[in-house]
């Protein structure tokens, strides 16, 4: 304990002592509460992003409608998109990561709590300045063209699309401020995410349990890693663009203006440098999810383990390499369109590997079909037909007449939609019991997976043919002429019909979080860390730290193979369980755990002041709130720089273990 | 750890030896511009690789010795190498795309 | 950010690698900086080539950064960088071996001579505007403003760390064992920022 007596150790506030009630949610650098309110948050904007997906189908769903303006559509269709992958898939991938990363690797809590707090607070604080732009911003004089109405307040959200494509979005053509909030808004969300892929980088390296080697990790944790070093790498290349952009709008410089020498392009090869990644950080967390749910509800071993962590990690390795894909029609060279298709293409081979381990996997167990595993299934079903639709991009005369049309959007709904939120629902009901201590009701679930499967394939699957006849991306109207009404109409039916899903969600996730039947301790028979504690989880995660001794060691450690390879419960296993709980609830010696702090919120609260600070400069408060904004972070930071991390003087700061000298020091990089 | 102390870290009088040496390396530097500007025979194309050569060295003395990576663990250098052989990959790959001239 | 200063060792649980957390997560962070500096620095590559006669006016000429270069004096400001690492070396070495005055002093002279750095760089931009370079005069010149500016963000932000530090110090008597981790943690900071210079001093003033 020598290194946290601090002389001197009095702050600014008193340090927040409670561990129940609204401010120890404030406070709390616990990464179970901070991965719970990711989550909450996150399914926040999730509704706000579907009710914006909803106005766009009842628009859309007949020819000529006047239900939307121009302006606000693209209002929708923007924050839409920046919504679901800034606010809701990237955040709920997070929540997954905060609250499992730890049990999984054996850890008491990630690397820097602290920091993961700080994580959290800039994300909520971003993600609500963002929506502000509904209330404070403008879309400046129309800059001609159909757009010559003045924008209500739906319409003033950011309207340049998710993609913030130069020149648009640039000052000459966007003259209010909405485009302002969104880039500034995105350069905040994307700290909040630079600090929690260092972070989660140093915990996977660094805190994982005795005997959790690199290649005994769950694959869910290896997706984590994966996501993790995506983020590291293409995070700054978009934090420089929307810089760039901000400074264009903003500071007068002409990066992205061609009028004066500027290159829009430059634009696109930046963002989706980081797009594409992100495309990978969106779906990888997925992956990780069904990867562990299969194996659980088929009762085998994950089908080539080292084959899923390397196609893996060859997918994040060469999600760097297909960026141009997204730009064959933007005027690149053919060397690159060529390479750019190659790699695409080659970039399905890894996918391809995934796709075949999990059906072995499936391949021969005793399949259980609960609400996860069926998520899981559509998960894989979907993801095929998504991926497939995506290689067909690689084709680059192909892609010439896809682009912009709403077979890409059916595309890359089958992927994220199909993929990464069937995925997480999956997840969402299979570590229900973790989270709650309790069990959701089985035949809801059931009922929101089919209703999301006929739902999501009735409003996804007929954009393909849509598109293919020429139905145009963020086009507010089509003439009746076109002959696209009908499908249209039957794919807004569709997105009711998930809206209906969600529904069911909701009110299955809130009853039974109450009045499920208790949960047992570990329901699936699992086979990762997490399930050999109590649920809901204590604070202090383990009361032992574990001892890991092969990949899947719970599993092994309640089964054993007969001779012809299937798994037989040991005789002891039910005692094993029995001792686990007993000793999860009563620790045999004090834990000490990290103390809650209020600089973590004083962090996220400055971020959103400096941004209103560089809207506004012009107003005489302008510049002032943003140094104010500025002084709250330097302040949290010094303030923080003298606190320590846990309380020296505290009843129970004894150590529960001692670090044991010879662990195995190993560099396995 | 003892393996972390098998290396012995410079003393302050060898910290100032290698900063001695970064100043001679940069004063080459600024020598070799002059020469470039003022002999027409001394190209760009002869003076920029030996530039680049230059700051590549003063490159690997700081990292090296300031920053103290010869002496840690090799995980830390694979990440840093990793971040900087990415970074040079991908934006010459991106100047590339976009017709511009690499570096020289 | 993730690079200021913060006590979050976790000392109940041993470190997988051996490496302390926060010494590993600095290092985690600078290698995503490579992006960060790297994504400004082709920005810069690209401009710097291109013709912008197209968009002036009539009559006037293209002012172009490498026109302005001031290389004796930029020389003698990398110079001041440059020696700014070697202080900073010196500081962490002097906490090494127990001599918390000492480290106070050469905290304080790194952050002098980083000051010398960023009063230079105000000056350079000064004179350029005065010569009729400012950011909007065409994309070269938003870039080279730009890349240089961000650099010198983070040389501020250094001396934010470094003056805390220095602070914190002063006001307990010395820095704790955790505490002293910081200092070299942000020598690493200091230390890659500087090396950033290095790049930019070649690449952008010195190949022109
Ligand atoms: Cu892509």
């Amino acid at each position: 304990m020598a290194t946290t007596a601090t002389p001197g150790s009095r702050t600014i506030f008193r340090r927040p002592a409670s561990h129940t009630g609204f401010w120890s949610w404030i406070t709390t650098a616990d990464h179970k509460k901070i991965g719970i309110m990711y989550g909450y948050t996150a399914f926040t904007f999730f509704i706000l992003g579907g009710l914006e997906a909803l106005l766009i189908r009842i628009q859309l769903a007949q020819p000529d409608s006047a239900f939307l303006s121009a302006s606000e559509y693209n209002a929708m269709f923007t924050m839409h998109g920046t919504t679901m992958i800034f606010l809701f898939v990237m955040p709920v991938s997070a929540a997954f990561f905060n609250y499992l990363l730890p049990l999984m690797i054996g850890a008491r809590d990630v690397a820097f709590p602290r920091m993961n707090a700080v994580s959290f607070w800039i994300f909520v604080f971003g993600g609500v300045f963002l929506y502000t732009s509904f209330l404070f911003g403008t879309t400046g004089p129309p800059a001609g063209g159909n757009l010559a109405e003045a924008a209500s307040r739906l319409g003033s959200g950011p309207n340049g699309g998710w993609f913030g494509y130069a020149p648009n979005s640039g000052i000459r053509f966007s003259t209010g401020t909405v485009m302002d909030y969104w880039s500034i808004g995105l350069q905040i969300l994307g700290l909040s995410s630079l600090i929690s892929s260092i972070n989660f980088i140093v915990t996977i390296f660094n805190m994982r349990a005795k005997g959790m080697k690199l290649l005994r990790m769950p694959v869910f944790v290896w997706m984590t890693t994966v996501v993790a070093f995506l983020l590291l790498f293409s995070l700054p290349i978009i934090a420089v663009a929307l810089f760039m952009i901000t400074f264009d709008r903003s500071f007068g410089t002409l990066f992205f203006d061609p009028s004066m020498g500027g290159d829009p392009i430059l634009w696109q090869h930046f963002f989706w440098l980081f797009g594409h990644p992100e495309v990978y950080i969106l779906i990888l967390p997925a992956m990780g999810i069904v990867s562990e749910v299969l194996p659980t509800f088929s009762r085998k071993p994950l089908f080539g383990y080292p084959a899923v962590v390397f196609a893996g990690a060859a997918i994040g390795f060469m999600g760097f390499g297909v960026w141009a894909h997204h730009m064959f029609s933007s005027g690149v060279t053919p060397i690159t369109q060529a390479a750019f298709g190659l790699s695409t293409m080659a970039i399905a081979i890894p996918t391809g590997i995934k796709i075949f381990n999990w059906i072995g996997t499936i391949w021969g167990g005793k399949v259980k079909l609960n609400t996860p595993m069926l998520f899981s299934l559509g998960f894989v079903g979907m993801f095929v037909i998504g991926g497939l639709s995506g290689v067909t991009h690689s084709i680059v005369p192909a892609d010439w007449q896809q682009t912009d049309t709403y077979y890409i959007v059916a595309h890359f709904h089958y992927v994220l939609f199909g993929g990464a939120i069937f995925g997480l629902f999956s997840g969402l009901y299979y570590w229900f019991p973790k989270l709650t201590g309790r069990m959701y009701s089985e035949a809801l679930g059931k009922v929101h997976f089919w209703v999301f499967f006929i739902g999501f394939n009735l409003t996804f699957g007929p954009m393909h043919w849509l598109g293919l006849n020429g139905m145009v991306r963020r086009t507010w109207v089509y003439a009746e002429e076109t002959g696209l009404g009908p499908w249209n109409m039957a794919v807004t039916v569709g997105a009711f019909i998930i809206a209906l899903g969600v529904l069911i969600f909701m009110i299955n996730w809130s009853w039974s979080k109450r009045n499920g039947p208790i949960a047992p301790f570990d329901p699936w028979d699992a086979r990762t860390l997490e399930w050999t504690m109590p649920s809901p989880t204590p604070e202090y995660n383990f009361a032992v730290n574990p001892v890991v001794t092969s990949l899947d060691d719970f599993w092994h450690k309640k089964y054993t193979e007969d001779s012809d390879g299937r798994p037989v419960r040991r005789p002891e296993a039910a005692a094993l369980v029995a001792e686990l709980e007993e000793v999860g609830l009563n620790p045999p010696a004090p834990i000490h755990l990290p103390n809650p702090s209020y600089y973590p919120f004083m962090v996220g609260l400055g971020m959103p002041m400096i941004g209103y600070g560089v809207i506004y400069r012009g107003a005489a408060w302008g510049i002032p709130l943003g140094i104010v904004g500025a002084l709250i972070i330097i302040g949290s930071f010094i303030g923080w720089g003298v606190e320590p991390l846990e309380e020296p003087h505290e009843e129970h700061s004894d150590h529960a273990d001692e670090p044991e000298p010879g662990d195995d020091h190993g560099e396995d990089a | 750890m003892a393996e972390e102390h098998a290396l012995a870290h410079p003393t302050p009088r060898q910290y100032v030896q290698i900063a001695v040496l970064l100043a001679i390396l940069t004063a080459i530097e600024v020598a070799l511009y002059y020469l470039e500007q003022s002999i027409d025979a001394f190209t760009t194309s002869i003076a920029a690789p030996l530039l680049i050569l230059l700051a590549v060295m003063k490159f690997v003395i700081v990292v090296g010795w300031f920053m103290h990576l010869r002496y840690e663990k090799s995980l830390l250098s694979k990440f840093f190498t990793t971040g900087f052989v990415a970074a040079m990959v991908l934006y010459v790959a991106v100047l590339f795309a976009l017709g511009a001239v690499v570096l020289l | 950010m993730a690079d200021v200063a913060h006590t979050d060792g976790h000392h109940d649980v041993h470190e997988s690698t051996g490496i302390d957390n926060r010494k590993l997560g600095m290092w985690v962070f600078l290698s995503s900086e490579f992006m960060f500096f790297g994504a400004l620095i082709s920005n810069y590559m690209l401009f710097k080539g291109r013709d912008y006669s197209a968009f002036v006016p009539a009559g006037q000429s293209v002012i172009l950064p490498r026109e302005l270069y001031d290389i004796p004096f930029t020389s003698v400001s990398s110079f001041v960088l440059l020696m700014s690492s070697l202080t900073m070396v010196l500081a962490h070495d002097a906490l090494a071996s127990g001599d918390q005055n000492r480290t106070r002093v050469w905290l304080a002279a790194t952050g002098l001579l980083g000051s010398v750095f960023i009063g230079g760089q105000v000056f350079e931009f000064t004179e350029f505007v005065q010569q009729g370079m400012t950011l909007s005069t065409n994309p070269a010149a938003s870039a080279f403003f730009v890349l240089t500016g961000f650099h010198g963000a983070h040389v501020f932000l250094g001396i934010l760390m470094l003056l805390s530090l220095y602070g914190i110090s002063k006001r307990q008597g010395g820095l704790t064992e955790s505490q002293g981790l910081n200092v070299e943690l942000v020598g690493l900071y200091w230390h890659f920022v500087d090396i950033i210079w290095i790049v930019i001093f070649t690449i952008v003033y010195l190949i022109p």
